[in-house]
């Protein structure tokens, strides 16, 4: 004891060295070497990360953090985005909000994914924080713009507000008009997501050009193309850069405005939006693209040809967003000029449709792994896929560190051998050492997953759609990926013994979904029962799940470990499988 | 036993004592085939995962009385580590409701079957898309792929048809409404609507629109996927579930 002290330095010395420690796990370990310094790094954790904010409640970090300045909260499980959690499921931001409003009169960040936010919520943010200064809306919705007119007339020290992929009420375009004269604080604006038919441009304008800061600016969509060398010329400091509407009728003088302002606006480094693109707008951005990292061109309905001109004047890129109109052909001239690439995403232009609409194949996924030694993520959807390219690619590219492949016909087999995919992604999971993410899709049985148990030993997110024979595969997850955080399974044929039999790997994760797939009403019980840190939640639209036999599979099941118990805001399909319910099992 | 444990399922019994159901592994190669294969996979690593495949193949040879005794046997151990369930406060690492077996799902007790039998909760859910949720393309990201390519000025009809508007909040019964020609959007309270006769007829005042000119308007809807439809063409209730924002349209022609 009297060791201890004499090695142990002053409380605000080691909160000096604690305020070095910025990852979130990392502060985690800090607090659980001794009790005293559990005090000291608790009382000087200024951001909160929450990763489910149901497995905690607000009291209960309050009571822990009191004086944190930052908070990121997600809430619906990652499926939301594919319309698989029922609207109303929850994941509400509110009980949040009114608990800080009381405690952190001084909190100056709030990040959120995934989570229903009201207008009041807003309105009440605006109200209780004094220095308030980032809200990050990811994938959030509830809101309408009347609840960002409140943010921007009372926040006067709001540096960044970004509404990415939000659902927003869409009342009226004037609430940028809101922002006061006197405000001059912006550093970043994301409001790519909204779809007023009238913007305020007037407003925004004037906002632009009074921020002298602004580098990160993301229009949307009712921002026509004749607006934004107006826009650019009140910002050549801009570092971001997304665009409305990239199309006009071909004028000369449009197009010679345009090309000037971006070739003054010197600090480019990211392009987006493009959406409704004419290409022969594009090379209006060609004097910045030597210069730009990032690019993102998800909405740019053009062809191949004009991709490839867009993309060979683009020779620094490290992250690409494009539409799969790229075809194997823009791949691989992509491969062969942008050496730096790290992030790749190739979207479908036509989900839908039974034929391939453009030549996007294997291939095209092969030369970029040969091509860009940097490439380290990966998010592809094609329709047609082999053992050999993705043992290819593998080898080609063991620093993946996520792979995503989405092949759009459920279970197809190897084009080539008409096998399961099991190799080329046991292949994936055995050469990428690093391997954080996969998403598996394709013909797969039960051996593909006794690979990821075996050597998939740093994945933290695995979503499987469509895929194994039996519980083995689903045992063979849960009993080998050490670091698994996040499973997300739909329609596979995976139940009740898999389930039971790794119950306490659940208490070690973040989440597990299950959608169609095979586990039994009575089992959800069970565990709920015996499990009491995990959440056991039954999302059946059709009616209590109690009206089936036990033994009918559910239909949806959401499992997360909480301390904070059951959730109360439940809406009528989602039944927990707590305590009680388990007693009335015998 | 069981029972006192509080760990027995309601039949069917967790650890089979049937059968086993041979076609169930089908799928499943010899370590052999994993070496022979084509493209030089290597071997596994002997492991845990290793010996389940050999003891799979020795159940599947095995009469069905000795795959029983196995799950006995097994049955057995499981109780031993039962008493992890009082220690609620700090479960082990190795806890489990039941006990591996290598014995996935045989026949009858693999609730798969009951699934495939059950149309309603069929694999195959119709959205008119197909699958729900599949190809796994964000419904933001949907909305744009409606129109494709070069599709940006044929819309003015409806203007927001690509764009995400609308997004009414889960809790809420509020919808926006707009009106061809009308520049301000209103907002109104479904909950009080059970018709589409009632809800024509609040429109109707709410725009000022007379007795005599209400033929004129159609009435549409944007869907969850962002797609503009006619109200009147499908049912109330799939209406109402599946509304996002309405719009009054004048009928051409």
């Amino acid at each position: 004891m009297h060791k201890k002290m004499a090695f142990s330095f002053p409380d605000e010395v080691l909160e000096h060295v604690f305020s070095f420690i910025q990852s979130d796990k990392d502060r985690n370990a800090v607090s659980m070497v001794c009790k005293s310094w559990y005090e000291i790094e608790r009382w000087c954790r200024r951001k909160v990360f929450v990763g489910n904010c149901y497995a905690v409640s607000p009291k209960m970090v309050i009571r822990r953090f009191p004086e944190f300045r930052s908070i990121e909260l997600k809430g619906k499980p990652h499926f939301a985005d594919f319309n698989l959690v029922p609207d109303g499921w929850g994941g509400y931001v509110s009980p949040w909000i009114e608990e800080m409003a009381g405690a952190y009169p001084w909190l100056e960040e709030i990040r959120l994914k995934r989570m229903v936010v009201t207008d009041e919520s807003l309105e009440l943010i605006a109200k209780s924080f004094k220095n308030f200064k980032v809200l990050v809306l990811s994938s959030c919705e509830g809101f309408s713009t009347d609840g960002l007119a409140v943010i921007a007339a009372s926040c006067k020290n709001l540096k960044e507000l970004d509404l990415r992929d939000c659902e927003v009420d869409d009342l009226s375009a004037h609430w940028l008009s809101h922002f006061p004269e006197t405000y001059t604080s912006l550093v970043s604006l994301n409001i790519s997501c909204l779809g007023s038919d009238e913007a305020s441009f007037s407003a925004l304008e004037r906002l632009v050009g009074r921020c002298t800061n602004l580098k990160t600016l993301q229009l949307n969509r009712a921002v026509p193309l004749d607006k934004i060398a107006n826009i650019l010329r009140h910002a050549p400091q801009l570092v971001e850069f997304g665009t409305g509407t990239y199309t006009a009728d071909v004028r000369p003088d449009v197009y010679s405005d345009l090309a000037g302002v971006f070739s003054s606006c010197k600090e480019l480094k990211s392009l987006s939006g493009f959406w409704d693109v004419v290409p022969d707008y594009l090379p209006a951005i060609y004097p910045v693209c030597s210069k730009l990292t990032s690019l993102n061109l998800s909405y740019a309905t053009i062809q191949s040809p004009d991709l490839i001109k867009l993309v060979s004047h683009c020779p620094n890129l490290q992250r690409l967003l494009v539409l799969d109109y790229i075809e194997d052909s823009g791949l691989e001239v992509l491969a062969s000029s942008c050496k730096d690439l790290q992030e790749l995403r190739v979207f479908p232009s036509d989900p839908f449709g039974a034929e391939p609409n453009v030549s996007l194949t294997e291939q095209g996924l092969v030369a970029v792994s040969l091509g860009c030694p940097k490439l380290q993520s990966v998010l592809y959807f094609c329709r047609r896929m082999s053992n050999e390219a993705l043992v290819t690619i593998a080898r080609n590219r063991p620093n993946f560190t996520r792979f995503r492949l989405c092949i759009i016909e459920p279970k197809t087999a190897d084009y080539l051998t008409l096998e399961p995919l099991d190799v080329g992604f046991g292949a994936i999971v055995q050469y990428c050492k690093d391997l954080k993410r996969l998403s598996l899709s394709g013909l797969l049985t039960d051996r593909v997953f006794e690979y990821i148990g075996t050597y998939a030993k740093k994945l933290e997110m695995l979503s499987v759609a469509f895929a194994g024979d039996s519980d083995l595969g689903l045992h063979h997850v849960l009993s080998g990926c050490e670091s698994l955080r996040k499973l997300e399974i739909r329609d596979c044929p995976f139940g009740d013994k898999a389930l039971l039999a790794n119950a306490a790997k659940l208490e070690t994760m973040r989440s597990l979904w299950m959608s169609s797939c095979a586990v039994s009403f009575a089992a959800c019980k069970l565990l709920g029962q015996k499990m009491p840190r995990l959440n056991v939640e039954v999302i059946d639209e059709r009616g209590p799940p109690d009206s089936r036999p036990e033994n009918c599979p559910v239909d949806k099941l959401y499992i997360y470990r909480s301390i904070a118990g059951p959730r109360f805001d439940m809406p009528p399909f989602v039944w927990t499988m707590d305590e009680d319910s388990g007693l009335r099992l015998s | 036993m069981e029972l006192q444990l509080g760990l027995a399922l309601p039949p069917p019994p967790l650890i089979p004592i049937e059968t086993f159901h041979l076609n169930s592994y089908g799928n499943y190669e010899t370590r052999e085939a994993l070496g022979s294969n084509a493209l030089s996979w290597p071997l596994l690593k002997l492991g845990p995962a290793d010996n389940d495949i050999n003891n799979i193949h020795h159940h599947n040879s095995s009469s069905s009385s000795s795959s029983s005794g196995g799950g006995a046997g097994c049955k057995k151990r499981s109780f031993d580590e039962a008493p992890f369930f009082d220690e609620k406060r700090n479960v082990p690492k190795t806890l489990h409701l039941l006990l591996w077996t290598n014995q996935p799902n045989d026949e009858d007790d693999d609730p798969s079957n009951v699934l495939h039998e059950n149309s309603s909760s069929a694999i195959f859910k119709n959205d008119g898309e197909g699958l729900v949720g599949w190809p796994p393309v964000k419904t933001w990201r949907k909305k744009v792929h409606h129109q494709i390519p070069n599709g940006g000025a044929e819309n003015n009809r409806l203007p927001a048809v690509e764009n995400g508007i609308g997004g009414r909040a889960s809790k809420s019964t509020y919808v926006k409404v707009k009106m061809e020609g009308v520049p301000i959007a209103r907002k109104i309270d479904l909950s009080v609507h059970h018709s589409f006769e009632g809800l024509t007829n609040t429109l109707m005042r709410m725009f000022g629109i007379s007795d005599g000119n209400r033929k004129i308007f159609k009435l549409t809807y944007q869907d969850r996927e962002g797609d503009w439809l006619l109200a009147e063409d499908v049912p109330w209730r799939t209406f109402i579930r599946s509304l996002k924002c309405l719009k009054l349209i004048r009928s051409r022609g």
